[in-house]
């Protein structure tokens, strides 16, 4: 089977796990029925099996280009969630992540993959800093999607009466804890994907920092989850303004993402 | 045939019920009435301040006479009871019993007491000797389904009382209840009850004493708490997650700066207030204060009328799997009308067998243990596969409800 093949298969398995997570948030049943969750599994280990072949077919590791890049994005999110769900069983995370991971995968399946390999590319370099970022933006989405989550459930609970959410979402201090713990795991992946990236870079072109604007809006993401985990750690900070400020550093992630993979797609520096 | 005679919230009023109601004492002197005096082979007997019904099985229809002793037991005349009565038979009645063990027929849909209630009347109609194979196997099935019910939907699901929904509220908030602090102001009835729920998922309790110090203190140690006087009030509310206000104070008692004042040393922790107090006692501007959750006696009520509606919205799933266990019942037990055939069918061919088997030997003369083993084996054989496909769809046929008739046309052509 080729890597595409491998791909249309996991995004319909994705598609019944993202279907029934959508069906029974509107019936409020339990939200991650047996089904759900074993299409997803299933998806996830077809998807790794497909990811492993473009790999060997890319003769590169499969991170260059939107086709790559949203296949790997997905893989990694899936992955954080089937980890976040194991641990502290919250499935409403997957109202987020599994039609994320769906749309993502449909716009690896509706695009060509990117056949560069230049020299650049085919360091050691590409493969270590790639997986390290990307378990970044994967951990970070987690905390982001579970920060919404707080807002939402805090504003049924402040509105006093009771809507769709109030039901399906987990509790104001699950919602903290969990997106706290997502920042400190993302924030040692992000810190180790910025230092790899500086090395790539120092190699590659002879210059740590080119001040590309990826460049700063990492670090400016870099510098916001820095407050937010001091604010935690030293006043017990939490809550509503935790919530935000977690969705802001993952604005600027977005950003940075957003930058490597469409504007500097065809470009030459990492 | 399976009957149910009774009535219930849905037939009558409270003041019907009371009269009817049996207390657990006299369950078993009832039961044995009902059975002698109206005929039941086996009685059970479920009395709960909802619903007085009595469950029976007997050959013949009895759901009148089981009216007549009803009416006579509580020395009233049927007459006056008629209009609250509901007579059921066979398929209904069955229908009925498990309907009501799933708490599908109970004021507050999905209310857990029932089931408890249901297993308790089968107790005692065991413990009275009025329960036989019949009631025994619906008594299984029913409380299996009930149980399914309660596990596979969500009629259980979501606090629907006042109380309940405070401690909902506050799990929706905090996640666990340990080790959080609930802090009660004013001793009142129903703050001591929403608290004892809190403290018994793991929270600790403080007292504010008013002008009552002492009721403070017995509340406090009710509660394994320490009481405190009123003057600290600042103090507590800042240390306590929890709030239950419910004084009897004609005016506001925590008003908006008391709460301003502690929101800047807790670092963005909620804080739920819930006030109980008629009229209030915490002043409604408080609830505007970000992170301050404040629920007052009327937010209650309207958060467990929605969960009610969440409650029927799961009904219909449960209706139907109830409906689904009732159907498989009923099929099992008309199944059970072909057993004295298939016995009698059995019993038969091995009849002729060994019949046969003894003439055979006569010819045969005396056969090595071997041999002997091997006939045996071949004629047991010829007789099962000869009478497997006969029993298969007599088996078929009871269950699908085919009448007698059919039954009494096969036992012809067996020659039974």
């Amino acid at each position: 089977m080729t890597s595409r093949a491998y791909l249309l298969l996991t995004l319909l398995f994705y598609a019944v796990g993202a279907l029934n997570v959508l069906a029974h948030a509107l019936t409020r049943r339990r939200l991650l029925s047996s089904w759900t969750l074993s299409a997803t599994l299933v998806g996830f280990a077809i998807h790794t099996a497909g990811l492993s072949q473009r790999w060997t077919e890319a003769g590169r590791f499969p991170a260059v280009g939107l086709h790559d890049v949203s296949s790997l994005l997905a893989w990694t999110m899936v992955l954080a969630f089937l980890l976040t769900f194991l641990r502290t069983r919250v499935d409403a995370l997957g109202l987020a992540i599994s039609p994320v991971a769906f749309a993502l995968l449909l716009v690896a399946t509706l695009t060509s993959a990117t056949e560069r390999t230049d020299p650049i590319l085919t360091t050691f370099h590409l493969p270590l800093h790639a997986a390290l970022a990307f378990f970044g933006y994967a951990a970070l989405f987690v905390a982001f999607a579970m920060g919404g989550l707080y807002l939402i459930q805090e504003r049924e609970l402040k509105s006093r009466s009771p809507r769709a959410f109030y039901y399906l979402a987990p509790s104001l201090e699950r919602c903290d804890t969990i997106s706290g713990r997502s920042v400190a795991v993302g924030f040692v992946f992000l810190t180790l994907a910025i230092v790899t990236g500086m090395v790539w870079s120092k190699n590659a072109l002879g210059r740590p920092f080119t001040g590309d604007p990826k460049e700063w809006s990492a670090l400016i993401a870099w510098i916001i989850y820095v407050v937010l985990i001091l604010a935690r750690r030293r006043t017990g900070w939490g809550g509503r303004r935790a919530a935000l400020l977690g969705i802001a550093g993952f604005a600027s992630v977005v950003f940075t993402f957003v930058w490597t993979t469409f504007v500097r797609a065809g470009g030459r520096t990492p | 045939v399976i009957v149910v005679v009774g009535l219930s919230h849905r037939t009558a009023p409270l003041t019907v019920r009371e009269r009817l109601a049996v207390p657990k004492e006299r369950v078993a002197e009832a039961l044995r009435r009902f059975r002698e005096e109206a005929g039941l082979r086996e009685a059970m007997l479920l009395s709960t301040c909802n619903r007085v019904e009595v469950y029976g099985c007997a050959e013949e229809p009895p759901a009148e006479r089981v009216a007549q002793v009803l009416a006579r037991w509580h020395a009233s005349d049927l007459a006056s009871l008629e209009r609250h009565l509901y007579r059921l038979e066979g398929e209904a009645a069955v229908r009925h019993a498990f309907r009501v063990a799933a708490s599908l027929d109970s004021m507050v849909i999905g209310e857990s007491q029932i089931l408890g209630q249901v297993k308790e009347a089968y107790e005692l109609a065991e413990a009275a000797g009025a329960l036989g194979s019949v009631l025994n196997a619906l008594r299984n099935r029913c409380l299996a389904a009930a149980k399914r019910a309660r596990t596979e939907t969500g009629i259980g699901r979501n606090a629907v009382s006042v109380s309940s929904v405070a401690v909902e509220l506050a799990r929706k908030i905090f996640g666990e209840l340990h080790d959080r602090n609930v802090l009660l102001v004013g001793a009142g009835k129903m703050s001591e009850l929403a608290a004892r729920h809190l403290v018994s998922g793991g929270a600790r309790a403080t007292v504010l004493g008013g002008r009552t110090f002492g009721r403070a203190e017995e509340l406090a140690a009710a509660l394994g708490g320490r009481a405190v006087p009123f003057e600290h009030l600042r103090q507590e509310l800042a240390r306590a997650e929890i709030v239950i206000s419910g004084t009897g104070a004609p005016g506001l008692v925590i008003r908006r700066p008391d709460v301003e004042a502690v929101l800047h040393s807790r670092g963005g922790r909620p804080l739920f207030v819930i006030d109980i107090a008629v009229p209030r006692d915490v002043d409604p501007e408080a609830g505007r204060l970000t992170g301050v959750f404040l629920y007052d006696l009327d937010d209650l009520r309207a958060v467990a009328e929605a969960n009610l509606r969440e409650r029927r919205k799961e009904a219909a799933a449960a209706e139907a799997l109830v409906e689904q266990e009732v159907l498989d019942f009923l099929a099992w037990r008309r199944s059970l009308d072909a057993v004295p055939l298939l016995v009698e069918l059995r019993r038969r061919g091995d009849e002729i067998r060994r019949a046969e088997l003894e003439k055979a030997r006569k010819r045969l003369g005396a056969l090595s243990p071997e041999q002997e083993e091997a006939i045996e084996a071949a004629t047991t054989a010829i007789v099962n596969k000869l009478l497997h496909p006969p029993t298969v769809v007599l088996k078929e046929l009871a269950r699908d409800g085919e009448g007698p008739a059919e039954v009494g046309l096969i036992r012809k052509l067996l020659g039974l």
